[in-house]
């Protein structure tokens, strides 16, 4: 038992130089067809020039940055950097401060603790589809890190929520009609 | 019990000195052609198109946002913001005139993932993809 002290501690050290890799780090998540779902859609677009073009301007419509465009792999990545918390967030923060100074309590310093800034990363890959002649498919993959006041990274994480991929692509829609529309 | 652990703070220093890096770890540390197998699989076929539109596809998969591709080298590297910060570049070439070579090198934060697995991992999702791209699925 004695002997085994030593022992374990050597296992236990060696073991604190290896990296520590999650274990299914490249495995496929079982709700991977649905996030595909979520993320993609089918566009029918008269030249991928005119669908690039529209995904171009909804880009900009959203307030992102392009960064890269590989044309040939259909690839577009943007980012932008904006207030990680939504007006009504601080305005809250705000009245709370308020009413602590209203009522004579000290350290009423709610609103500082609103979150600095999120940096948002999107690729859209827009490509002919291999099913249908004619259509086009893109797909969206958001991502984002938050940022507290320190610059410490608060959050990390892929955007998973349906609605705003929805929202994006209903705007890639109508990109699309003013694209095609004012040729 | 005494004498047994005498030697301890020793063996523990020595332990401490094997954990600490070189400052400028450029060549890395793992063994050029045992990375290479592990990070390598080859596809018979020749398109490379295809196969970069499945190596992209897998990415986002996965849950990575492509930071760069280039369709000429054959290169897509891609980035994913999890509880790690995992990035990944991986290269489609042709080999010998008759297949495609994908290779895969991945980071998780500042280490190098050398663990065979995880690149199984990552080639059986790609091979998944290569299916559906080849049978005309968006």
């Amino acid at each position: 038992m004695i002997r085994l002290v030593p022992a374990a501690l050597l296992v236990a050290m060696l073991g604190g130089c290896a990296a520590s890799i999650p274990e299914p780090a490249l495995r496929l998540p079982e709700s991977t067809l649905d996030v595909r779902s979520i993320q993609t859609r089918s566009l029918a677009a008269p030249s991928e020039i005119d669908i690039l073009t529209a995904t171009i301007a909804v880009l900009q419509d959203m307030e992102f940055n392009v960064e890269r465009i590989e044309k040939p792999l259909g690839v577009i990545t943007a980012s932008k950097i904006t207030d990680a918390d939504s007006r009504s967030e601080k305005t809250g923060l705000f009245f709370l401060d308020l009413l602590c100074a209203v009522g004579g309590g000290g350290g009423c310093d709610a609103l500082s603790t609103a979150q600095d800034d999120q940096h948002i990363t999107l690729t859209m890959v827009v490509l002919p589809s291999l099913a249908h002649s004619g259509e086009y498919t893109a797909r969206i993959t958001i991502q984002r890190v938050i940022y507290d006041k320190m610059d410490r990274i608060k959050v990390l994480e892929r955007i998973d929520d349906a609605e705003t991929y929805q929202q994006i692509f209903d705007n890639l829609q109508k990109s699309l009609f003013i694209q095609v529309g004012a040729k | 019990m005494n004498h047994l652990l005498k030697p301890l703070p020793f063996v523990c220093l020595l332990l401490l000195a094997g954990c600490a890096t070189t400052p400028a770890n450029v060549a890395g540390a793992g063994t050029q052609l045992e990375m290479r197998q592990i990070q390598t699989r080859e596809y018979d076929t020749l398109d490379r198109a295809m196969t970069m539109r499945s190596v992209i596809a897998t990415l986002q998969d996965l849950g990575f946002t492509i930071d760069q591709a280039d369709a000429e080298l054959g290169t897509v590297t891609a980035t994913r913001l999890h509880a790690h910060t995992m990035r990944m570049t991986v290269t489609v070439v042709k080999k010998d005139g008759q297949r495609i070579a994908v290779r895969a090198n991945a980071r998780i934060g500042e280490n190098s993932v050398t663990d065979a697995a995880t690149y199984q991992d990552f080639f059986v999702a790609l091979d998944k993809a290569m299916f559906l791209t080849l049978h005309k699925v968006d």
